[in-house]
């Protein structure tokens, strides 16, 4: 039943944070939220389940909605709309037993019809340490994906959400918001359980530059006909919305602070383009504002865009 | 005092049951309206308390900086009970300062803040230890300019027991970001790689790493070397050095063997790091990394 629309204008009007507290008081949570139920939905007449065929693993604030849209379009992909496109099953298990039962769970939640593919992307999987391990136990032969952005301008980006959101203005938000930048750390980790043929690292700047390629990368990644073209395929989504101020000594401490991961990154995958990131682009000496539509500059790697791949 | 700070003090003094009828978000909103942020919140921004007659200010002489949940309460306590030490009860022992930078300039100003934190009586030593400046990557930078000559303490404790001792803290992050309230926890078990960020930007011989279990077996001893390295008398007995104070989250929670072995997996390259790093360190007081 749905509460009348005087109730739910003013349910707008509460704090992110209130509104958060109400809907969990009301046993309704997020797929991210601690009280979420892990049993999976039945799947629909003529549907069945089993692990995953791709997980996009990373990174918030990077455009990776837009991304998952742009995939579930292709007619060769399931996607339930009453399925959010983060299961963030994984998430929940960095200090509880996972065994058969819970990779069963897992699989329960990717129904899809016979004869296509399906999947999910939890940005945040490539943040928690824990889930490389769970992945290659639940979907060993799932196609990883990761959508990378330069991380100075992520963590201007993601800081801004999560407080929008109503994290508390702590230390630990901020940390969060650091420690998600750290995208060859953390994908050091998922190579140390999956080949690097099984993995797919796009860059935002570059999808939001020019999307056709990567997006047709991305299809022939996923084995899919790479011909097909989704609506929508210019409209970035969520990614926009207002950044936080950073002072330019601030800025240039971040930058310090993420060079030698982003030199590691380039290294592991040398198709990035660096051009596209001005705050590591070397001796450019641009440190100013890159703004969301990453027009930092013409593309100088692959034609199709696509970082990696098979 | 402001309207803000009477509705404050009014709150405050309000029968804990009374407040705690308040839901935490909404006791958050409030106190944020009132302007009471606390030290590890970006809002902060209270002065320090006047020096008392006959203290000056400066750099802190020594800054703890980590591990949470490792007993750096209890180590701090002994530290301050020394008569070389200068300790004020008014100020938090987790000054949290250096943590407030990472979108705002840190400049010279910003370093006299810090040390207008510190007041101490003439010929003796201060400082702090916030845990959680390890563990937080913008910090390590940040202590060359703030206190170039300070001491650091560092403890630690078996990761995956300070990691369920850590979880353990209820946090209002924890209903709501499930998997960020874990990843915390687990991000500030990689000691190896804090004490790698720190041993870039200061020398190896202004860093003392102690390790939690070995001053519980061995307190005398242990307390004596980080008097000696504080440059202080290592013959003082501080009172409450026998017994570590109870953890405050209770005792260590049990773990499921499966569990364990993996949380083992996650930390196990770190920790051989760590025992590169700290020749002292005893790995056959972490069951799940002994040799």
């Amino acid at each position: 039943m749905r509460p009348p629309r005087v109730a739910r204008a003013a349910f707008r009007r509460l704090s992110p944070r209130t509104r958060g507290a109400l809907l969990r008081r009301a046993g309704l949570f997020a797929p991210w939220e601690d009280g979420y139920g892990l049993t999976p939905p039945a799947p629909a007449p003529g549907e069945h389940t089993g692990p995953p065929d791709f997980v996009g693993i990373g990174v918030q604030k990077a455009g990776t909605s837009w991304w998952y849209e742009l995939i579930a379009g292709h007619p060769g992909v399931s996607a339930r709309p009453d399925l959010h496109k983060e299961r963030h099953y994984l998430s929940h298990f960095g200090t509880r037993p996972f065994g058969p039962s819970e990779v069963a769970e897992y699989h329960g939640w990717f129904p899809r019809r016979a004869g296509t593919i399906t999947g999910e992307w939890t940005p945040d999987y490539l943040a928690y340490p824990w889930v490389p391990a769970l992945l290659a136990e639940a979907a060993p032969a799932a196609r990883l994906l990761v959508m990378v952005r330069d991380p100075v301008e992520r963590f201007r980006s993601g800081l801004s959400f999560r407080l929008a959101q109503g994290a508390l203005p702590t230390e630990a938000t901020e940390a969060l918001a650091v420690r998600q930048g750290f995208t060859a750390a953390s994908l050091r980790r998922v190579l140390d359980r999956f080949p690097k043929e099984q993995v797919l690292v796009l860059q935002y700047e570059r999808c939001a530059a020019d999307p056709e390629g990567p997006l047709a990368a991305t299809y022939r990644f996923l084995a899919l006909d790479d011909g097909f073209r989704p609506a929508g395929l210019h409209r970035s989504v969520n990614v926009s919305g207002a950044k936080l101020d950073l002072d330019p000594e601030a800025r240039r401490r971040l930058v310090e602070l993420y060079a030698p991961d982003v030199d590691d990154l380039v290294g592991m995958f040398p198709d990035l383009d660096l051009a596209l990131w001005p705050n590591f682009a070397g001796d450019t000496g641009d440190t100013g504002d890159t703004g969301d539509t990453g027009d930092g500059g013409p593309a100088t790697g692959r034609r199709d865009g696509a970082v990696t791949g098979p | 005092m402001t309207w803000k700070d009477g509705v404050a003090d009014l709150f405050q003094r309000a029968p804990a049951g009374l407040r705690g009828r308040l839901p935490a978000e909404q006791r958050a909103d409030l106190r944020y309206y009132l302007g009471r942020y606390r030290p590890w919140e970006a809002g902060f921004d209270r002065p320090p308390p006047e020096p008392a007659p006959g203290q000056v200010t400066g750099p802190p002489d020594f800054v703890g900086i980590g591990a949470h949940m490792a007993g750096t309460g209890w180590w701090y306590r002994l530290i301050a009970d020394h008569p070389g030490v200068t300790s004020r009860s008014d100020l938090p022992v987790a000054r949290h300062y250096l943590t407030r930078f990472i979108t705002r300039r840190f400049g010279p100003e910003e370093v006299d803040g810090y040390h207008r934190w510190f007041p101490r009586a003439p010929g003796t030593i201060t400082g702090e230890w916030t845990p959680s400046y390890a563990a937080r990557p913008w910090v390590a930078p940040l202590l060359p300019l703030a206190c170039p000559e300070a001491r650091l303490v560092f403890m630690v404790r078996d990761p995956i027991d300070r990691l369920l001792l850590g979880l353990a803290r209820t946090s209002d992050s924890r209903a709501s970001q499930a998997g960020d309230h874990m990843a915390e926890a687990v991000d500030r078990g990689y000691y190896a790689a804090q004490l790698r960020r720190v041993l870039a930007v200061v020398p190896s011989d202004r860093v003392l790493t102690l390790q939690y279990e070995r001053c519980v077996a061995d307190p005398a001893g242990q307390i004596a070397a980080t008097y000696r390295f504080l440059g202080l008398d290592d013959s003082h007995r501080p009172a409450g050095l026998s017994r570590p104070p109870d953890d405050p989250a209770g005792p260590v929670p049990p773990l499921d063997p499966g569990t364990r072995r993996r949380l083992a997996d996650l930390y196990a390259g770190d920790v051989a790091d760590l025992a590169g790093l700290v020749p002292g360190l005893e790995l056959r007081r972490w069951p799940s990394f002994a040799p």
